[in-house]
């Protein structure tokens, strides 16, 4: 091993590691999850350890808490902590050190908090375990450091069961947790990732805030290229288990000199008014790990690959002082940036794009008219309650969820729509009520001119073959004991498309179509990887020749470099075949870089709905506008100055009186907002907003992605 | 949870009225009648045809039914006919003595199941838990009514320390009470022990594997905290449930334990009145030990609910 | 995610680009030790069971009362009972008898259980609360009290006592496919399908079945232990197949006269059972290891 990983800041590292290696022992021989990783973090900094999954950069963080099991071999040349070393054989001392010097904050804030202890009695327990404190004592310091994480009420939480509080409370609890004992090192795994974007922006300030004020380094562990450049200075990009480029933030991400970071920001789609043309992805797939390449161990995939790769890869220094695992690095650092392959404005946006917009049916291939669905909750029995105010004193009251209320939507042929809106905003419920997997409260639905919201089983055939659905989940949505062959032929048969040595010929055709060899269709879904699993979802879903495909949170699962060969392949379908899409997406990255119009939901409701250029840009309805400036985006981390921050959490359910947004909007004018239904404002045709504010008003916010964005 | 509570106590009723009129259906297709049966077979028809009329034979069933069930809701089970005594004071006494022998057995059960399951999933892997492994397959396998032959030719016929069946109640002396208790709890708590301990074992394990304990670690609690207060209260939430169904298996080896070890309880009873065709008395055992089962598993329901704090507490917060 | 060891705790977000494809090829294709301990047991005494009548000693119910009683020895392995039956014969015999009541108790579960419960599931509303608040009052009846009932109405018999057991194993059958069914009605490929327009029979049979097999079968080599411990301890009771028939739990009930002079008697019969069912035992763990849903849905997850 060479180079010293630690940062020149002067003084020593706070924390020193250097050759760390994870090994598993499995049937196949020893699997390295980490391999000679050397880093360091020097007092007050902040480092970020980015990596796609299987990259090993979790089991990083494990190793600081000694959290990984009995089963993992963990051993390093260097790792010390404030001068103490890491590796001590004696357990004691290095527990010793857990919860009170280093403290650690899980993802899922659902699962790290212990469902059967209150709030505040898990906060209390290390401060009574490192600080000696009673009980009494411990239980107003609870208290302070909640309020400390921005929680309105600590007494309430702090007596509350996790169950009780929202996902972005239960974070702030967790971090009150790790803050309690003053560590000097916190260190955070994907604490954001399960967290939706408006909380993980409030997160991400109080952790700046609180990084100030307590003179904390930090070790952030994300797959967020965006959450990093936000958050550290300093990042190490882990690769297969190998830390292949490492140095100060902002260099690494102005001129990747590894050609893996270069290929991950060539993946990401960008929420800017301007589309880039199309995303670089990263070919082919993560090495098997027991039986790692000699060489270079990202050569396989790299397009700058040639014979000099064949050797082993040490980490170097550059004259920069960054630290790469690539004897090619200067050249690549010096070519262009990959982020800058910005297209001029796509030259058709579509074919929609040429119509007038406007709410005219004529045309429409999904004309969807006011519809409403509401859930009911519970067994027959779940509402019951007694109620002495009069009459029998038992009373039913199911509770009920109305997660769609009253929403219209035009989809044209060939055109993209791009449906974005946090978790519970009634998105994903919108797209099977359009394809009748579930039945509509109320309101009109119609596919090409056939209404189907009261069609029969029968009736609705013939419709069915015009409008697919993909799913999210590469894992579920593709039946595990079929092969790919019968999971894409199925449809054939069923609508009488082809048959026999036909359809054999079809399915060869169609995973051509998302560029899949024909051999996959022996394979069964377990042999595929999850980029491949959502080509075969595809597949199945063009077998019919649909016109429609709604695309459920298609590419949420997948890691972004795989995200955007789908997003290129949907792009490729799209311009070929004409079909349309109604692309839903918590990611407004992912919506702006493919929809040719884009509507925004919160709470069962369409606030903002446009040609993207329009909505990305002024006049936004405040709850895009502050999606928008929440958005972790590389290379726009100065727009950080003029953000807009939501308060509290989205609460589903219920009637709403009023705007819908009223209670966490930041641009409220008053009790109108919370009394009257807001009037629907019309900047250009087809671009709607639903908004008390003037329009005047709303085109004075300035753009949230600078001037750059031209207006439309 | 009021609403909760009352789904459940509708489904208790519900499930007594129908287990009532099961049990009671027995009696329409039982082959012969009851007259029948008591008069023996040389009675006249006449003589049938008299007894039939004054219990109320000749009624419709619901008639029946209703004359049957309201005594019940009173505590009037009928008369026995083998014994020619009212069931009532029979069926408690012989409930007495079950329930002894089934609250020791299953405070053993809960007690050392609950325990080795625990010390199987801590020392998971190890020694202690391979060895608790190999007794759990080995008791779980071995049948009661064969059990407790080995355990009466062991302790009672080889060793001479133990009474081999009977029962001697309390005022003859605690020392002799417990002496003929030990050989029938014994056979009744191996395998139930076996059985309890193996899903703790697991229940605790996927406990142990969660993201609340390792973070329970990270915070530096030492590992007995994290074990009793972190781990173990998530763990007995599915333990009550095994609990709950292992009061069935329980029932099943009382029947057995009481006849071998000629205990004089419910059990006994009820094989005793299917052996000789006392219908009154079967169905009034049947009913009892069907409305016991069925309330334990409602102390069950409720215990789950009471333990759970998503149940317990509303939601919500902030 | 399956084969455990080959996923080390990485993020566990990772919905892997690798994963998959590493998986398959790292699935374990090593037969699990309980599975070929257990299959090796089981499949032993099937065989012995079937091939009794050509290779058993003795005939099963044949007297020889001038060697009643006799212990072990070379010509009677295990000794002989009361009436000087070879106690090796009975237990060979007895064997297919205890087999196929639980087998065959635990296949009526399966047969009316699994359509109940897919139909729940399925068709959900007033067929779902019509199916499982039957359950519902059926489970609630300790087991051996409705094998008591059941076999009260009439004369016991090998059949009657299969039949009863297997109406008992019915409830839990349909709520443990009912709740698989339910579990697999939200995976995405049954939504396709229906957003494809696929009638109910191809998804019940084709999507729904083929995937809900795993946990019943597993469940189902539990059932046949239960089965098997309760159809002999009815047997035990007087209440399954008669005299001479030399079922296991028949011969233990009739050998507790001669416990004293003839511990033999039972030993044979009660040794068999033990193993029988500690072999049955282990093919049910092996195949959860090898079938576990959970390893799967973590993969799903």
């Amino acid at each position: 091993m060479s180079a010293p990983a630690g940062q020149d800041q002067g003084g020593a590292p706070l924390l020193d590691v250097h050759g760390l290696t994870v090994e598993y022992a499995t049937g196949r021989g020893n699997l390295r999850a980490v391999d000679g990783a050397s880093f360091a973090i020097a007092p007050g900094r902040a480092l970020g350890i980015v990596g796609e999954s299987g990259s090993g950069k979790s089991t990083v963080a494990m190793t600081l808490l000694d959290l990984l099991g009995p089963e993992a071999g963990m051993s390093a040349e260097r790792f010390t902590f404030e001068g103490e070393d890491l590796l001590d054989p004696v357990a004691a001392r290095r527990k010793a050190l857990r919860g009170h010097r280093i403290a650690m904050v899980f993802q899922d804030p659902g699962s790290a908090l212990n469902p059967a202890i209150q709030v505040g009695r898990q906060i209390a327990e290390p401060l009574i375990r490192h600080r000696g404190m009673t009980q009494t004592q411990a239980a107003a310091r609870v208290q302070e450091l909640l309020a400390e994480v921005g929680i309105p009420r600590p007494a309430d939480v702090a007596a509350a069961y996790p169950h009780q509080l929202s996902g972005g409370m239960k974070q702030r609890a967790l971090i009150a947790t790790a803050l309690g004992c003053e560590p000097r090192l916190m260190v955070l795994d994907e604490p954001t990732t399960a967290l939706d974007v408006t909380i993980e922006a409030q997160i991400l300030d109080l952790l700046e805030q609180l990084r100030g004020k307590h003179d904390l380094s930090i070790l952030f562990v994300s797959h967020n290229l965006g959450v990093i450049e936000r958050v550290c200075d300093d990042v190490c990009v882990l690769y297969a288990g190998r830390v292949v480029e490492q140095g100060a933030a902002a260099q690494v991400f102005a001129a990747p000199a590894h050609p893996y970071t270069r290929g991950l920001l060539g993946s990401l789609p960008r929420p800017s008014a301007q589309r880039l043309s199309r995303l670089t992805p990263i070919p082919g797939r993560l090495p098997d790990l027991t039986r790692a390449p000699a060489g270079c161990i990202f050569a396989e995939r790299c397009e700058h690959a040639e014979a000099g790769c064949g050797k082993p890869q040490e980490p170097r220094a550059l004259a920069d002082g960054r630290t790469v695992r690539c004897w090619k690095a200067e050249a690549i650092a010096a070519g262009a940036p990959p982020t800058q392959a910005m297209a001029e404005a796509p030259p058709d946006a579509g074919p929609a794009a040429a119509g007038a917009p406007g709410t005219t049916d004529a045309g429409a291939l999904i004309a969807v008219d006011a519809v409403g669905k509401t859930f009911r909750l519970g067994g027959m029995l779940a509402g019951l309650r007694f109620d002495f105010s009069g009459g029998f004193p038992l009373r039913t009251d199911p509770p009920k969820v109305r997660a769609v209320d009253g929403v219209s939507l035009r989809v044209r042929p060939g055109e993209v729509v791009g449906l974005v809106g946090e978790s519970g905003c009634g998105k994903s419920t919108l797209g099977r009520l359009i394809l009748r997997l579930i039945e509509p409260s109320d309101g009109r639905i119609a596919i090409d001119g056939h209404d189907v919201t009261g069609a029969s089983v029968a009736a609705l055939r013939p419709v069915r073959r015009l409008a697919q659905m993909v799913f999210q989940n590469p894992d579920s949505s593709l039946n595990p004991r079929q092969t790919i062959g019968q999971i894409v032929r199925r449809p054939l048969e069923l609508f009488g498309i082809a048959r026999g040595a036909e359809a054999q010929a079809k399915v060869v055709e169609l995973l051509g179509m998302v560029r899949l060899a024909p051999e996959y269709a022996q394979r069964y879904p377990h042999q595929l990887s999850g980029g491949e699993k959502q080509r075969v979802s595809i597949a199945r879903a063009l077998a019919t020749s649909p016109k429609f495909i709604v695309l459920d949170e298609a590419t949420s699962a997948l890691d972004v470099s795989v995200q955007a060969a789908i997003l290129n392949l949907l792009a490729d379908l799209r311009d070929r075949l004409g079909v349309a899409y109604l692309l839903i997406s918590h990611d407004l990255s992912v919506i702006a870089h493919l929809a040719d119009r884009v509507a925004v939901m919160y709470r069962g409701a369409v606030v903002e709905e446009g040609p993207s250029a329009q909505v990305l840009a002024p006049p936004y309805h405040p709850y895009t506008e502050a999606l928008l400036s929440a958005v972790p985006v590389v290379g726009l981390k100065d727009r950080a100055a003029q953000r807009v921050r939501l308060k509290g959490a989205l609460i589903g359910g219920g009637a709403v009186r009023g705007c819908r947004f009223a209670d966490r909007c930041p641009r409220r004018i008053g009790p109108i907002c919370d009394t009257e239904t807001p009037p629907v404002v019309e900047p250009a045709p087809g671009h709607r907003i639903a908004c008390h504010l003037p329009l005047e008003a709303l085109r004075a916010v300035p753009p949230v992605f600078g001037a750059a964005a031209p207006h439309a | 949870m009021i609403g909760y509570l009352i789904q459940r106590l509708l489904t208790v009723a519900g499930i007594l009225v129908v287990m009532s009129l099961l049990v009671f259906g027995i009696t329409q297709v039982m082959p012969g009648s009851v007259a029948h049966m008591i008069l023996g077979e040389f009675a006249t028809n006449d003589q049938i045809a008299a007894l039939e009329q004054t219990l109320g034979l000749n009624d419709p069933w619901h008639v029946q039914y209703w004359r049957w069930a309201s005594g019940f809701l009173v505590g009037d089970f009928g008369q026995s006919l083998t014994m020619q005594r009212p069931i009532a004071p029979l069926i408690l006494d012989a409930l007495g003595r079950s329930a002894a022998l089934a609250g020791l057995s299953f405070g053993f059960v809960a007690v050392i199941g609950l325990w080795l399951g625990i010390l199987g999933a801590v020392k998971a892997g190890r020694f202690t838990d391979h060895a608790l492994a190999i007794g759990q397959y080995f008791f779980i396998a071995v049948p009661e009514f064969f059990w407790c032959i080995v355990l009466i030719m062991l302790f009672a016929t080889t060793l001479g320390w133990l009474p081999a069946t009977g029962y001697a109640p309390m005022s003859d002396g605690f020392w002799r009470w417990l002496s003929h208790m030990v050989l029938p709890v014994g056979t009744l708590v191996t395998g139930l022990i076996a059985h309890v301990s193996r899903l703790t074992r697991s229940a605790m394990l996927e406990v142990l594997q969660s993201t609340y304990v390792s973070a329970a670690r990270a915070k530096g609690l030492p590992e007995r905290t994290v074990l009793w207060r972190h781990a173990l209260p998530n763990a007995l939430l599915p333990a009550i449930t095994v609990l709950a169904v292992d009061v069935g298996i329980l029932f099943g080896g009382i029947v057995v334990v009481e006849v071998v070890f000629a205990y004089p309880g419910l059990g006994r009873m009820i094989v005793y009145a299917i052996e000789n065709k006392d219908l009154p008395l079967m169905q009034a055992g049947v009913l009892i030990v069907t409305a016991i089962y069925t309330m334990a598993n409602l102390v069950a329901d409720l215990l789950y609910a009471w333990a759970n704090p998503r149940i317990r507490y509303g939601r919500s917060v902030a | 995610m399956s084969g455990a060891p080959a996923s080390p705790p990485t993020s566990p977000a990772a919905n892997g680009t690798a994963n998959g494809a590493a998986n398959g090829a790292l699935r374990r294709r090593r037969l699990p030790r309980q599975l070929v301990i257990g299959g090796t047991i089981v499949g032993a005494i099937v065989l012995l069971a079937i091939l009794a009548p050509w290779i058993a000693p003795y005939s099963y119910d044949a007297f020889d009362i001038p060697n009643r009683l006799k212990g072990p020895s070379a010509a009677n392995w295990l000794g002989t009972d009361e009436f000087g039956r070879d106690v090796l014969s009975r237990v060979m015999v007895g064997a297919g008898l205890s087999l196929s009541m639980g087998f065959g108790a635990t296949a009526i579960s399966l047969a009316f259980g699994v359509p109940l419960g897919l139909m729940a599931a399925y068709f959900r509303g007033l067929a779902e609360e019509a199916i499982m608040r039957t359950i519902d009052v059926l489970i609630s009846v300790p087991p051996i009290m409705l094998g008591l009932l059941v076999l009260a109405v009439s004369d016991p018999s090998l059949w009657k006592t299969m039949l009863a057991v297997g109406i008992i194993y019915v409830p839990i059958m349909t709520r443990l496919s009912r709740s698989v069914a339910l579990g697999l009605m939200e995976e995405e490929f049954i939504q396709a399908a229906r957003a494809r327009g696929a009638g109910a029979r191809w998804i019940l049979f084709h999507e729904l079945l083929p995937n809900a097999w795993p946990p019943i079968i597993v469940e189902s080599s539990l059932r046949v232990t239960f089965a098997i411990l309760l159809a002999s301890a009815l047997s035990f009771l007087g209440l399954g197949p008669q005299p001479p028939s030399s079922d296991w739990g028949l011969m233990i009930a009739e050998a507790r006269q001669f416990l004293d002079d003839a511990p033999w008697i039972a030993m044979g019969p009660g040794i068999a059972l033990c193993v029988l069912l500690i072999g049955i035992n282990l093919v049910g763990d092996g195949l959860r290891e090898v079938l576990d849903p959970r390893l799967k849905k973590r993969g799903a997850a």
